[in-house]
């Protein structure tokens, strides 16, 4: 990452002050934002790849509803784990870009989405080795100093793994967030369905993380194939099992902020707005039971 | 392995299909990544989930081009999807932003569809025109503070940077935008001017002969306005006396209210001979 001029590393300890629920925000209803009412969401998260140099409508509507909601800042396409350093010109754009918005943090996906020039558009997953977690934490501290802020990496879902891993998911989750110093976006929807498809505990799984580095959660809908197999869609609402994994993640990391991701088929902003009440009603008790926990332990 | 990894996944989701039960062909793949003991004998195993990334590449990347090209990709019908995979095979991807992927897929696809007598002689006119909409709306704009100058023949003509004078040979621009339309456009050489408004919409005009002409010239060869009016006068084959000075300045005035020409196109030139009072407040 030659383009990458060096800065003093963000510290990735104390937890910015963002809380409630959020949720992605789609063009399909941005004008309802825009316009409308002051909604109960706690803030808005966006692909930056949808507005890095680019100009016309969207960007400039994102700057209004930035002045009304805080924005997050999760971005797709850095490839993070992939072998060629990442686009200077996409890393100039994206850290024009949150500089404008602000956030927090800034988050991507613990894989590859690109080989070489090619720029596949899909979150593929790395071979579980200690040298792909050395190389992937090495290049996600520079990532974060170049950026300025704070990156939070996200767990992704896998179908298969690419070969014959070195180690568990969780070892080299656990490892890219020692070496790197990152925060995590725990995505309880992509634990709950590799545990589907790969057959371990789910609970067990989020127990093992190092749950203060969690700044931010997802949550999302999947669909199951016919051949078993869960695919992490973004087309549904969230699954009961899924509600209820993040229930118990919440009641451990404490207050985090969640989201709310809607990506395909995406209804009525009302009924979003919906399935955020009810997160928020969720994440109301898991946070009682949180300091119920803290004040029995103090 | 990670090198070997990416370019062997690269090859399965972009490039030919590989069969589920093909184990030559699966082994012929390992080996051209150089995929090697025990990775190999994983990945043989997993083949079928492997094959979920396929689809899921595949499907990410044709949504994006449907998004942009609708009405193109419905009349292609199946025949879209041989040239959409030649396309991933022969000239992958390189953009991290989809909406970039339209004119990457068109540079492709326009000069093979021109000699494909499978494919509408129109349909190459239908797409560039469905991409335009999509360029001209994501185009970044100039600096919001933009004080407009006053015209003068001695220099050029500054438009908004999402402007574009474009040329058909069949009217696809009247084609309903009902996606399961399939009327036939007029064959019809026309000249349209496309921009963006000061609203964010991508509008259209279409151009007369001499209005094309001027436009041309001013646009296209970045002409002074005087030179522009003579040329346009004499590819029109129209005289330039005072009706028709009266008729260009018009235009300008109608493109200046419409948001699409900011002014002369040299700020510190002497203003001398003005065409218009003010760019943004025609006479």
């Amino acid at each position: 990452m030659p383009a990458m001029p060096q800065r003093e590393t963000p510290e990735a300890g104390q937890r910015p002050a963002l809380g409630g629920i959020g949720l992605g925000l789609r063009w399909e209803f941005l004008e309802e934002v825009l316009h409308g009412p002051l909604h109960e969401v706690a803030f808005f998260e966006v692909s930056p790849e949808n507005y890095l140099g680019r100009g016309g409508y969207y960007p400039d509507a994102l700057e209004r509803i930035a002045e009304r909601y805080p924005i997050l800042t999760h971005g797709l396409t850095l490839s993070l784990g992939a072998i060629a350093e990442p686009d200077p010109r996409y890393l100039s754009a994206l850290r024009a870009e949150v500089t404008r918005l602000n956030p927090p943090w800034h988050s991507d996906h613990l894989c590859f989405s690109s080989a070489g020039e090619r720029v596949l558009h899909e979150l593929l997953p790395l071979k579980f080795s200690a040298e792909n977690a050395r190389r992937v934490a090495e290049r996600a501290r520079r990532v974060q100093a170049f950026l300025g802020r704070p990156l939070a990496i996200e767990n992704i879902t896998y179908y298969v793994h690419p070969g014959e891993p070195e180690m568990t998911e969780l070892a080299f989750l656990r490892s890219v967030l020692e070496q790197s110093h990152a925060h995590l976006l725990l995505d309880v929807n992509n634990v709950y369905v590799n545990a589907q498809n790969h057959g371990f505990d789910p609970y067990a799984f989020i127990a093992a993380l190092p749950l203060d580095r969690v700044v931010e959660i997802h949550v999302a809908g999947h669909q199951t194939l016919d051949s078993g197999l869960l695919l992490d869609t973004h087309g549904q609402a969230v699954a009961d099992p899924v509600l209820e994994l993040l229930e118990w993640t919440l009641e451990r990391t404490g207050p985090v902020p969640v989201l709310l991701e809607r990506d395909n088929d995406v209804p009525e902003l009302s009924e979003l707005l919906r399935e955020v009440a009810q997160l928020r009603e969720l994440q109301g008790r898991a946070l009682r039971r949180h300091a119920e926990r803290h004040a029995r332990s103090a | 392995m990670q090198e070997a990894l990416e370019s062997a996944l690269a090859e399965l989701t972009l490039g030919p299909e590989l069969a589920e039960g093909d184990a030559v062909g699966i082994a012929a793949w390992l080996a051209r990544h150089r995929v090697e003991g025990p990775d190999a004998r994983a990945l043989t195993r997993d083949f079928a989930r492997l094959l979920v990334y396929r689809k899921l590449v595949r499907g990410n990347l044709r949504e994006a081009l449907r998004a942009t090209m609708p009405r193109t990709l419905a009349r292609l019908d199946s025949s879209f999807d041989r040239y959409f995979s030649e396309f991933l095979r022969v000239s992958p991807p390189i953009t991290r932003y989809l909406r970039d992927l339209t004119p990457q897929f068109l540079d492709f696809a326009l000069p093979r569809w021109a000699s494909d007598p499978n494919v509408p002689a129109y349909l190459g006119d239908l797409a560039r025109h469905e991409a335009l909409q999509v360029e001209l709306a994501a185009l970044l704009a100039l600096p919001k503070d933009h004080v407009p100058a006053e015209l003068s023949l001695e220099q050029g003509v500054e438009f908004i940077d999402a402007v574009r004078l474009v040329h058909y040979t069949w009217a696809v621009h009247r084609l309903p935008e009902d996606e399961d339309s399939r009327v036939l456009p007029e064959k019809s050489a026309v000249s349209l001017l496309v921009y963006r408004s000061p609203e964010h919409d991508v509008r259209y005009l279409e151009l007369g002969p001499f209005a094309q002409a001027l436009l041309s010239c001013l646009l296209e060869e970045r002409l002074s306005l005087q030179l522009s009016l003579s040329n346009a006068a004499e590819r029109a084959c129209l005289p330039l006396d005072d009706e028709l000075l009266t008729r260009a300045a018009k235009l300008l005035a109608d493109l200046a209210e419409r948001g699409a020409l900011l002014g002369k196109s040299t700020p510190h030139a002497p203003a001398a001979g003005n065409l218009l009072p003010k760019a943004h407040n025609p006479a």
